[in-house]
């Protein structure tokens, strides 16, 4: 009785395992395959070439570039909304009026959509007009041009993408610093302990499975980013700023080498999972129960 | 050496931490906001103005207009995109919600072997960036003619969600206690009676903030429609806003239009998110501390 029950219960699962299967699981299988052809994507003509994609993934400097791309914004978005959210949730924890306001506005960006953001924000990075040399102007500073170089680029969109989300980690810290129990803080005060002792002894150890969280979600995100570049650079300048994401689209339907492009979709995915797997692994070692 | 503290005072720091707030903490409030608020202030700013009008785009516009939200409004692809997004929007937050807590609370409770697998490789396809099967995906849909069609999109959207919800749901299903379960079953009640009778109405304030999330997301996702969804007519919102800037890159430069475009496709989220705030930012804070 109790082994037909379970069997009934984990059958709930199959409508949901079966979506993942027919558009997750079976696609990647269908771009393992395909990443072993030569193909322009729409023809019938396709060519086996064995491992020849995976091969030209180490020789193509466009590759290599975006792929040191997608490392700065995975690890650079991740270190920045840390910094930035840990400072904000511990700001607005703090007792003044106004504080709702503040959470709200600085949660705000995560609503709209990263290409919508991209278009905006091009108006206040732009060189000719931009919001950000119009304030410049008044200090009596000439016009700079921030999009100007490849990484003048890849760190404006690092720089967005961290403003935009940084609210998501703001809002992690700010649940973990509501759940230490304030009997720690109070001992910890009695025995004459400093704020800043109690902040780097009790709190930022007790934190860490809210760090855990942030840091993969962040990394994750990083890693996958597309929308903003979209409309900020379109990969620009000179395919300099693109990320991973947005180069196997390029390669897909601008350059019609779908094997390639799915040979660099593999990549990706192994990247995520080769950073990704033993961060996670050495942040839940470092929890401390309590 | 130390200075020896009352126990009284220390206590009462304890309790209300900040209670002596400096007007520092108001001038960084006040930067704060600003600092989140500018890009909405570009936006507006821009849909106010005359195309002809070049003056900074830091200063309010040398002659206000409507215009451009009248044009905006009688554009028949964002009334089109409003309703396309809906359509799309619903169908993703019903397939997830449904088929997810239902595959959740059959993961949650039927322990073993094989739902701990299935837990594990759910956090596997949690990394799967979207974009490397972009390929796979869009290859397999053209051959079986799912190109232009929002179902298709819809499914494929919240396959891609599928496991994040699956994973979400289950921490929270685990925390329910299984005696109420085992009464209903006493009772008589079968699997799915308990799922709906029992457990369901305890998962309503996870599901709404879990709706929200995957509502915003999906009304902002950018990358799958763009390419699934290439007829005009089947456009959402956030893409047919996209070409509208598209276009002001281009010959027309109409920017202010894009602006306006741009205000509408975001009052009604930016709306929502003010009237929904309690279940997003407590939902959230909840949700974390779980």
């Amino acid at each position: 009785m109790e082994k037909r029950r379970k069997w009934m219960l984990l059958s709930l699962c199959i409508p949901a395992f079966l979506l993942i299967f027919i558009f997750m699981i079976v696609p990647l299988g269908n771009a393992v395959k395909v990443s072993f052809f030569k193909w322009n994507g729409y023809s019938q003509k396709m060519r086996w070439v064995g491992l020849e994609n995976y091969g030209s993934i180490f020789t193509d400097k466009v590759f290599l570039r975006s792929t040191a791309n997608t490392f700065i914004y995975g690890f650079g978005s991740t270190l920045l909304q840390n910094i930035a959210g840990l400072s904000a949730a511990l700001f607005v924890n703090r007792q003044f009026k106004g504080r709702n306001l503040v959470r709200l506005i600085l949660y705000m960006p995560i609503m709209i959509s990263g290409v919508i953001m991209g278009a905006i924000q091009y108006y206040i990075f732009n060189y000719d007009n931009g919001v950000l040399n119009n304030l410049l102007n008044l200090f009596g500073i000439g016009n700079i041009y921030w999009m100007e170089s490849g990484i003048g680029s890849v760190l404006i969109i690092t720089l967005i993408n961290s403003w935009q989300a940084m609210g998501f980690c703001m809002l992690i810290y700010l649940a973990g610093l509501q759940n230490i129990p304030k009997m720690y803080e109070e001992a910890a005060l009695l025995d004459g302990t400093s704020r800043r002792q109690i902040f780097f002894k009790i709190d930022l150890p007790l934190l860490m499975p809210a760090i855990t969280t942030a840091v993969i979600t962040n990394l994750i995100g990083g890693f996958k980013l597309y929308d903003i570049i979209v409309t900020l650079t379109n990969g620009g300048p000179n395919r300099k700023s693109l990320s991973l994401s947005y180069y196997i689209s390029l390669l897909y339907f601008n350059d019609e080498k779908a094997g390639y492009s799915a040979a660099v979709g593999i990549a990706l995915f192994i990247i995520i999972f080769i950073v990704a797997v033993p961060i996670n692994q050495y942040l839940r070692s470092r929890e401390v129960e309590y | 050496m130390k200075t020896e503290k009352s126990d009284k005072v220390v206590m009462a720091q304890v309790h209300a931490p900040n209670k002596k707030v400096g007007w520092g903490v108001y001038v960084i409030s006040a930067f704060l906001i600003l600092l989140y608020l500018l890009p909405i202030y570009v936006m507006l700013n821009q849909s106010f103005r005359y195309i002809t009008d070049l003056t900074p785009r830091l200063y309010l516009p040398e002659k206000w207009t409507f215009d451009n939200y009248i044009q905006a409004f009688h554009d028949p692809n964002l009334l089109n995109g409003f309703k396309n997004s809906i359509v799309y929007v619903a169908e993703v937050c019903a397939l997830e919600v449904f088929l997810g807590g239902l595959a959740a609370y059959g993961l949650a409770r039927s322990g073993g072997k094989v739902s701990s697998a299935l837990r594990t490789f759910n956090i596997c396809v949690m990394m799967i960036p979207s974009l490397s099967l972009l390929v796979g995906t869009y290859s397999l849909m053209v051959k079986f003619h799912m190109i232009n069609k929002i179902w298709a999109l819809s499914l494929q959207t919240a396959a891609i969600g599928m496991a994040g919800t699956m994973f979400f749901y289950t921490s929270f299903i685990v925390s329910i206690p299984k005696d109420l379960d085992q009464a209903a079953a006493i009772d008589g009640a079968g699997i799915l009676r308990t799922f709906f009778q029992i457990i369901l109405p305890q998962l309503k304030p996870v599901t709404v903030t879990r709706l929200i999330m995957i509502a915003v997301g999906t009304w902002n996702n950018y990358a799958m429609p763009t390419y699934l969804l290439t007829n005009t007519n089947k456009a959402t919102v956030i893409l047919t806003v996209r070409k509208a800037f598209y276009t002001a890159y281009g010959s027309v430069q109409n920017v202010p239009l894009a602006c306006a475009e741009c205000a509408v496709a975001l009052a009604p989220v930016i709306l929502l998110y003010l009237l929904l705030q309690k279940y997003i930012i407590e939902g959230q804070l909840d949700s974390v501390s779980k």
